[in-house]
């Protein structure tokens, strides 16, 4: 049960965004390991209208080659509650390129490094993930995943799936 | 019995998660890929191997299965699995079982997946299968397969009797507990049914070739 708060928390607090420290954002922004619990928790945590999770590596070209519309789409809907979870693929050797290369993209806040048995990770997320990277998914604000896909995203079906995702809680509201 | 009623709640759990995650996923969706049971498709393809000759499916199609694998030079996940995809390949291919390994990836798109790196490294590796070119990519689309490296084993019957990974652990050779591929390659080649039909990890996405 604490342990249980305790991922919980974790999963909020980086929800959250917390903004890292002076020396985590000279390498880059803060990358921690997470389990497929631990990141389903961070995009079940309250306070966002919808979420849009990406898993990506340093070393996979279309992660690299669609980061940049992810990016634009995030910027662009964060004010209207579009919360962003970044989860690197990449091995624990890696993490420093994977830091640099969230600097370069911009990224301010803090995200993951996968973690834990693939099979789990991958069926946790979606059982129709084959597993290939990189893997885009778009939850609205109760954690209904309302979009999936996998390899290089079409930052078009993207946008419109994030604002079905935020439109999702105004008409459950407005039904409710 | 004990499997089935294992099978039926792995199911049951992963329905569970899959609900809890969300519902209809609108978005395009992976290939459906081959489903236990099925038969290789486009067996007669002749694909140029690292030797030059083209081969097929069919060609090395061995009396006890046959085992098809999706790889590729440049993905790190095949190269962290690589050792040890070349050590099941050249001991099974000797034992009965067809090896034939197969590049899909467009080296338009990533270089170091052309056909000389292909041969230098079947070379320093002592890769005693065929390793071919696919080169339309058509073959990996009409597995359905989505990811390197990702392994297809037919049984004697030439039915999927596996489909998946190689094993539990791409990064430490060291720490697998679960050796997939192997374990369905000693069912296969007893005639038993294998236990794990299906298995996931993470890899590279296919560079496919765009579609003629």
């Amino acid at each position: 049960m604490l342990a249980a708060a305790g991922i919980a928390a974790a999963g909020i607090a980086l929800a959250a965004g917390a903004p890292a420290s002076g020396a985590a954002r000279r390498g880059g922004p803060v990358i921690r390991p997470a389990t497929a619990r631990q990141i389903l928790a961070a995009v079940r945590a309250p306070g966002a209208r919808a979420v849009v999770l990406n898993v990506w590596a340093t070393w996979c070209v279309p992660c690299r080659e669609e980061f940049p519309d992810v990016m634009r789409i995030v910027a662009a809907y964060r004010g209207r509650g579009l919360r962003p979870v970044l989860v690197s693929a990449d091995f624990d050797d890696q993490v420093p390129a994977a830091r640099r290369f969230l600097r370069e993209q911009g990224v301010d806040f803090p995200s993951y490094l996968k973690s834990g048995d693939d099979m789990e990770f991958i069926n946790a997320l979606s059982p129709r993930w084959s597993g290939a990277l990189p893997a885009t998914f778009v939850y609205d604000g109760s954690g209904r995943l309302e979009y999936f896909h996998e390899g290089r995203v079409p930052p078009l079906d993207l946008e419109r799936a994030v604002q079905r995702a935020l439109g999702n809680i105004a008409g459950r509201k407005k039904g409710a | 019995m004990q499997l089935r009623v294992l099978d039926r709640w792995v199911f049951g759990f992963w329905t569970a998660l899959a609900v809890m995650g969300g519902g209809p996923v609108k978005a395009q969706e992976a290939p459906p890929g081959l489903a236990p049971g099925d038969p290789a498709p486009m067996t007669d393809v002749k694909m140029k191997n690292v030797d030059g000759r083209e081969i097929s499916i069919a060609d090395v199609q061995g009396t006890k299965g046959t085992l098809v694998i999706f790889s590729c030079n440049a993905c790190p996940w095949a190269k962290a699995w690589e050792k040890r995809i070349v050590a099941l390949g050249n001991t099974w291919h000797k034992k009965g079982v067809g090896v034939i390994v197969v590049n899909s990836n467009d080296p338009d798109k990533v270089a170091e997946d052309d056909y000389a790196t292909m041969q230098k490294r079947a070379k320093q590796r002592g890769i005693s299968y065929p390793y071919v070119v696919d080169a339309t990519s058509d073959v990996a689309r009409a597995f359905g397969a989505a990811h390197t490296p990702e392994a297809f084993l037919f049984g004697a019957d030439g039915k999927l009797a596996y489909h998946g990974t190689i094993d539990d652990n791409a990064k430490e050779p060291g720490k697998v507990k679960t050796r997939y591929l192997e374990d369905a390659l000693r069912a296969v080649a007893a005639g038993r049914e294998v236990a794990v039909k299906e298995t996931k990890a993470l890899g590279c996405s296919i560079k496919f070739r765009p579609k003629a």
